[in-house]
Order: C-alpha cells, then sequence, then structure tokens
C-alpha cells in the first residue's frame, strides 16, 4: 500500500513548506479542494487555478495544476480572459476576501452579471490577513483589526446576497470545519456552467482571531461547530455575519440562466444568422 | 503665501521631544502635529505601518482627522483629492504597485492643483512581487508634475513631512508631492526623533488655504471641467511654471524650518559627505547613503578620497547646483535603485538626470559613471561600495569602463 497521501500528486511538494501559519485554515481549504477534483475525476489537465494577491493567493502557487498568481484584485479578468481564449477549460479562481470583494469587487459583480462560466472559491478570513489585519469589506461591525483598535463599525458585505444580486448561479457557504460539505460543494461546481461561488470562512488565527480574542486555530475550529447552522437555500438575505453570531451555511443558491459564452452565441446566430461562424477552438496543450 | 513673522521663543525649543519611532511612525507623528483632516489607506507593505500607527493616533483621540480604509488605492487617492479641493489638509500613501494603481489619480492631481502630501513607502514593482526597496515606485510621476523627494533617516522623514506641507500648500505651488521613504530600511528601523512641540509646528505651518480655488457653496467654481486644444497648453504651463518656482520656494521653506525648530539641513537639495577633498564622489538617493558612508570612512583610511552626495530633491531636480556641485569631481559615480529600461547608456533614472544636469551647466565634463544596485531591496553592501569607488577612480584615471554597470548581481 502505497504510503502517499492521495492529495500529495496534486500539491508542489517541492514548494514545502508551505507560507501559511500554524492553525491557518488555507490549507484545509486546499486539501478539500484536491479531494473534489480527485472524486469529479476531472481532466486535470483542463484545470487552471488562478488567484489574486494575498495569504489565500498564495494557493496557486501550491497546487500541481496549470496556475497563476495575478496581480491584487485582478483574479476574476484574468480568469476571464482564460474562459474566453479556451471555453474547454475549467477555471477556478481561488482567492481571498480582500481581493475579490474590495480592490476587485467592481470585477466580482461583473463576472456574476455577464454569468461567465468561473468558479470562484472565495477564502474569506474577515480581513486582509497578508498586509497585518487591517479591516476589510467582510470584517464584521466591532471587530478589532490593524486599522480599528476599539472596533469596526462599516457594515460588511454579505457575499453570498451581492453575487446572488449581481447574478451567480451557484452560490453555497462552507467553514473549514466542514471538511465533507466543502469538498462536495466543490465538486459540485465542476458540473455547473455559469459563475459559481463558494465562501469558505477560514481562520487567521494569527490576526483576526488574536485580536478579538477567540484563541488558536482550534478554538476557531470549535467556534465553527458551534455556531454554524445548516441551512440549504436560506434567503441570502438573512445570511450575513456578525463577530460572535450564528455562521448560516448550507447551498444557498442553485439555479440555471444562460451562461456568458451561450448568450453570445444565441445572439450572433440571430443576427447573423447562417454568415455566423463559432470561433475556432484555441489549440491548448 | 506663507509669510511667518513670529520671533522663535526661546523656551518653545524645550517642549520638544525625543522618541524612539521608525520612519513610518515618525511621518504619522508629523501628519498629527500638522493637524491633518483627512486620511485615507488601502494596505500595502511597506507604507501599511504608517496606517497602522495613525489609526491607533485617531482612535485614542491624540489626532482629529477623518480616516477611512478605501477599497482599493484608487479610491484612497481619489477621496483625500476630493477632500482636498474642500479645504481638507489630507495624507494618503501607498507602495510599489499600489502607487500603481492610483495611477489615474496621480495623473490629474498637479493639474487640478491638489497639494496633497503623500508618502511612498519604496518597494519594487511587481512582478516578482518582492517586497524591498527599489524607487521606480514614486519616480513613474516624475514627469506629472509631482514634486518628489527622498528621506534618510526617520528625524528627516518627520521634518519633511512638516517641510512637504508647508512647501505643497504655498499657492506659488499648489501641487501634490510625495515623501519616498525606501521600504524596510527606514519605515521599519526605529530611530531616535526629536519631535517638535505643537506651539512650533503652529508657527511654522500656516491653515491650508485654497483661496478661491476652495470648492464650497459660497465660492461657486467648477473643478476639472473639461478642455481641448484651446487651453490645453496654457493649463500645462501652469505647472510648468510651479517647478520654474519651486527651487526658490523650496529654500525659503527650509531657512525657515531651521529658523523656527533648530535644525539644519544645509542645502535642501542635496547633502555633501566628506567631499571637501574628494577626487571622486558616489550619488544616490535614500538609505544606501548609511553602508555608503562607512564604506568611505573605510576607504579613507586606505587613501582613498571619495566622498558621497545624497540627492534630496528629485523633483524639482535642482539641475544647475548640482551640476556646479558635481563638476570640481575628477569622476562621478551615480548608485541607482531603480531602472530606466532602454534610456541612453542604459543607465538608471538618476544617472540620465545627472549627465543632462551636467551637460549643460557643469564647466567640466568628469566622467559619470551609473551603477544599478541593491533592487529589490537586495542591501547595497561595504564590499559593494568598495567596488563602484573602485571603477570610479579608474574613470578618474583615464581607463575606459562602461557606463553602466550592474553591482552585487549574482554571477
Ligand atoms: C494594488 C495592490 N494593492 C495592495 C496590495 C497589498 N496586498 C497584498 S495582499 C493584500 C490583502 C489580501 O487580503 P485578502 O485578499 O483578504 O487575502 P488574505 O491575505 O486575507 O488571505 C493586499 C492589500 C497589492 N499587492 N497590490
Ligand atoms: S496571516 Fe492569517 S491568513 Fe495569513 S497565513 Fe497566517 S493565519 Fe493564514
Amino acid at each position: 500500500m502505497s504510503t502517499l497521501n492521495p492529495v500529495e500528486p496534486l500539491l508542489r511538494s517541492d514548494r514545502l513548506p508551505h507560507i501559511w501559519c500554524p492553525g491557518c485554515g488555507i490549507g484545509i481549504t486546499i486539501n478539500c479542494f484536491a479531494r473534489a477534483l480527485i472524486e469529479s475525476k476531472i481532466d486535470l489537465d483542463s484545470v487552471a487555478v488562478v488567484s489574486g494577491i494575498g495569504c489565500s493567493g498564495r494557493v496557486a502557487g501550491y497546487v500541481n495544476l496549470d496556475s497563476f498568481h495575478t496581480t491584487h484584485g485582478r483574479a476574476i479578468p484574468f480568469a476571464t480572459g482564460l474562459k474566453l481564449a479556451n471555453p474547454k477549460l475549467e477555471v477556478i479562481v481561488y482567492s481571498g476576501d480582500g481581493d475579490l470583494s474590495a480592490i476587485g469587487g467592481n470585477h466580482l459583480i461583473h463576472a456574476a452579471r455577464r454569468n461567465i462560466d468561473l468558479k470562484v472559491i472565495c477564502v474569506n478570513n474577515l480581513t486582509y490577513a497578508m498586509t497585518g489585519g487591517q479591516s476589510a469589506p467582510t470584517t464584521p461591525e466591532h471587530a478589532v483589526s490593524a486599522t480599528s483598535p476599539y472596533g469596526t463599525f462599516e457594515p460588511p458585505f454579505n457575499l453570498p446576497h451581492l453575487v446572488e444580486a449581481a447574478g451567480a448561479v451557484y452560490i453555497a457557504r462552507w467553514t473549514t470545519f466542514h471538511v465533507r460539505q466543502l469538498t462536495r460543494a466543490m465538486s459540485e461546481i465542476f458540473k455547473k456552467k455559469g459563475f459559481s461561488f463558494i465562501e469558505v470562512l477560514s481562520p487567521c488565527p494569527t490576526l483576526y482571531q488574536r485580536r478579538n480574542k477567540m484563541g488558536d486555530g482550534l478554538d476557531t475550529m470549535k467556534f465553527y461547530k458551534e455556531k454554524s447552522r445548516i441551512r440549504h437555500g436560506a434567503p441570502t438575505s438573512e445570511v450575513g455575519l456578525t463577530l460572535n453570531g450564528e455562521i448560516i451555511v448550507g447551498k444557498f443558491v442553485d439555479r440555471d440562466r444562460p451562461d456568458y459564452a451561450s448568450l453570445m452565441r444565441a445572439q450572433y446566430v440571430e443576427a447573423l444568422g447562417d454568415r455566423y461562424v463559432e470561433c475556432r477552438e484555441t489549440t491548448c496543450n | 503665501m506663507a509669510t511667518l513673522t513670529m520671533p522663535v521663543e526661546e523656551k518653545k525649543k524645550t517642549y520638544e521631544q525625543e522618541a524612539l519611532i521608525t520612519g513610518a511612525e515618525a511621518i504619522a507623528i508629523a501628519c498629527k502635529l500638522a493637524n491633518v483632516d483627512v486620511v485615507t489607506a488601502y494596505p500595502i507593505r511597506p507604507y501599511d505601518t504608517v496606517m497602522q500607527y495613525m489609526s491607533q493616533l485617531v482612535a485614542d483621540g491624540e489626532m482629529d482627522c477623518e480616516f477611512i480604509v478605501a477599497e482599493s488605492e484608487n479610491s484612497q487617492f481619489e477621496i483625500v483629492k476630493h477632500a482636498s479641493v474642500c479645504g481638507a489638509r489630507v495624507f494618503c500613501g501607498s507602495s510599489g504597485i499600489g502607487w500603481m494603481y492610483a495611477m489615474e489619480v496621480l495623473t490629474v492631481t498637479p493639474a487640478l492643483r491638489v497639494p496633497m502630501v503623500c508618502l511612498v513607502g519604496n518597494r519594487a514593482l511587481d512582478d516578482p512581487g518582492a517586497f524591498g526597496v527599489e524607487h521606480n515606485d514614486a519616480l513613474a510621476v516624475r514627469d506629472l508634475g509631482w514634486l518628489l523627494n527622498w528621506v534618510d533617516t526617520a528625524q528627516e522623514a518627520l521634518d519633511t513631512a512638516l517641510i512637504a506641507y508647508r512647501v505643497a500648500e504655498d499657492r506659488r505651488i499648489f501641487v501634490p508631492l510625495a515623501i519616498s521613504c525606501d521600504g524596510a530600511f527606514l519605515t521599519h528601523s526605529q530611530a531616535l526623533v526629536k519631535v517638535p512641540a505643537a506651539e512650533q509646528v503652529m508657527q511654522f505651518l500656516p491653515k491650508y488655504d485654497r483661496g478661491d480655488l476652495l470648492l464650497h457653496p459660497d465660492n461657486v467654481i467648477s473643478v476639472a471641467p473639461q478642455a481641448n486644444e484651446d487651453w490645453v497648453m496654457e493649463i500645462r504651463r501652469q505647472n510648468y511654471a510651479v517647478t520654474e518656482r519651486a527651487c526658490d520656494v523650496i529654500r525659503e521653506v527650509y531657512a525657515d524650518f531651521e529658523r523656527i525648530f533648530g535644525r539644519k539641513y544645509g542645502n535642501p537639495f542635496f547633502e555633501e559627505y566628506m567631499t571637501e577633498d574628494a577626487e571622486i564622489v558616489l550619488l544616490g538617493m535614500g538609505t544606501l547613503s548609511t553602508p555608503v558612508r562607512v564604506a568611505i570612512r573605510k576607504l579613507r583610511e586606505q587613501g582613498k578620497k571619495v566622498g558621497f552626495v545624497r540627492l534630496r530633491w528629485f523633483r524639482p531636480f535642482a539641475g544647475a547646483e548640482i551640476a556646479k556641485c558635481l563638476e570640481r569631481f575628477r569622476a562621478i559615480g551615480v548608485i541607482d535603485r531603480d531602472l530606466s529600461l532602454g534610456a541612453p547608456d542604459l543607465s538608471g533614472v538618476v544617472a540620465t538626470e545627472v549627465r543632462s544636469a551636467m551637460y549643460t551647466s557643469a564647466k567640466t565634463r568628469p566622467p559619470v559613471l551609473d551603477f544599478i544596485c541593491g533592487l529589490g531591496g537586495r542591501e547595497v553592501t561595504v564590499p559593494d561600495v568598495g567596488k563602484m569607488t573602485d571603477i570610479v577612480f579608474q574613470a578618474a584615471n583615464g581607463k575606459a569602463q562602461p557606463l553602466t554597470q550592474w553591482i552585487g548581481l549574482r554571477g
């Protein structure tokens, strides 16, 4: 029997040890992602992982797949380019809450609006971790951060609600405690056509939990376990996060609407009839 | 325009306190002393330390200002730009690629006559995402009408921030100003700093007054209306005129600084080290002065008469004065912590400017060599300085040298 961990071939072991702190949740999300890839038997050559900048953004450098570590906030436009150039690619955007919803927030809502076939995994540690734990658009009200020593007072984004309003077809939220559900959600999005979004709550014990006196990585797992309530199909308007309150998890949205590529095709066929010739596939090998 | 008539009372000086602080903290304290009204932030290393200090000062009620973490550098700079138009004294800043992401705003502020003061915690541009110092971030705005300077110590950072507000907000100037602090080497290094008393600062720094340029219901003006070829040249000329006046205003402000705070900076535009009897000099900006000075002391023990010129102000570039200073040496070695890919002789930004100034203003034609060194935060080491010195001496002795050389590059 091989002693190799089944996910190991999906990691660039030569890049280990990784940069993440003890108790950080990002590694758990990769484990789930790797298992989802294995379980879904997807052709790994057709998968591309695109990330922005941040602790979560480092994922692109550790997965043994075609990957790109883009500039901060720009993972979605980059992924859009990949998908347009080679529609057969399964393009995964793997990045942080700050990257995706602050500096890259505009791209997030527009990609959802277009319903371009991208799969977004948003690691939400409720702060800009890599730069030292400042208040981000996801930091819950009253939470202490590097820029709010006496508590944040800006209302945060409710990300599932935001992307639902913008048009995403698949929306789920899990925490790093829910490894099986998270793995399942990650394999589900491979089957989905259109803009899919998974929010993963993940501990940043070094900056967020420590400042908010919420303990270490293990304490955060217990916190997730205690506070989470699974409510599939919950109206996303009701799933906003608070500092110490309930965490609603589950699959909130699973709907169908034509994706960007099919809308484009339909429009050209209608306008041009027989004269419309589908673009030849870009060769990619 | 600021005119100051109040004499300095000796006892004011005693209010000055000493504190062990980093370069970034020194800038934050200067902003507090300058009574800045609006501060915006977006995290990026190494600049982000300043926003952390400042948010603490604001939260503790020590600094009475509005502070907001924007959702990106672009909005960060937009917010202060407009606050400034409405009469608020503002502070902002960034590093590396974050500064570049604000470029749209950085481009329009000089023409809009917004005297915002910014910190650039110098950092290498992406890729490959290095955190260390390089000067191309701040230099990216060198042709756009910004004033730019480089500081060397936490004390100079604090003093220069106060000077910066005085210069930028002078009605003869009224353009944005960026203070560059080398990432990590200065932003994160602690040193003893003399923190002036609020009263002294009040004497030095008048209230920010936009006069007829104030956007206010009682002063109905339109900011940034569209203009085409009918007016563009005239608008550009106004910014050009600022650069014509800037050197004189800076000189005035440093003289006043010395009068009020008692700290002497000598020539505002550059600082000389062991140049009196030097045969050759090295020239550079920022914290590389530390290893250079150490090396010079060692080299002098070996009888090598080398000096150093540290450039403080890059914009305006005091070309005639710099040329006058440099024409007395047999050869000059510029250390560029930046690149200007494809420039004449493939040299860096500073060397190219120095050569240009020398061509028009110097009486002699000493060779001006360029060294690309210390990129991405790599240390400029004492042996590096020794090597550069030897090369410059060879050029001084008539042995032809390549005009641009990389120093400290792995083989
Ligand atoms: C244009 C630009 N601005 C700022 C930064 C600095 N920066 C690097 S990572 C980061 C925040 C990352 O936060 P998030 O996306 O939430 O990821 P995390 O580190 O929390 O996993 C920032 C602001 C940058 N790299 N580029
Ligand atoms: S700083 Fe936070 S998010 Fe980043 S690696 Fe450490 S624990 Fe993880």
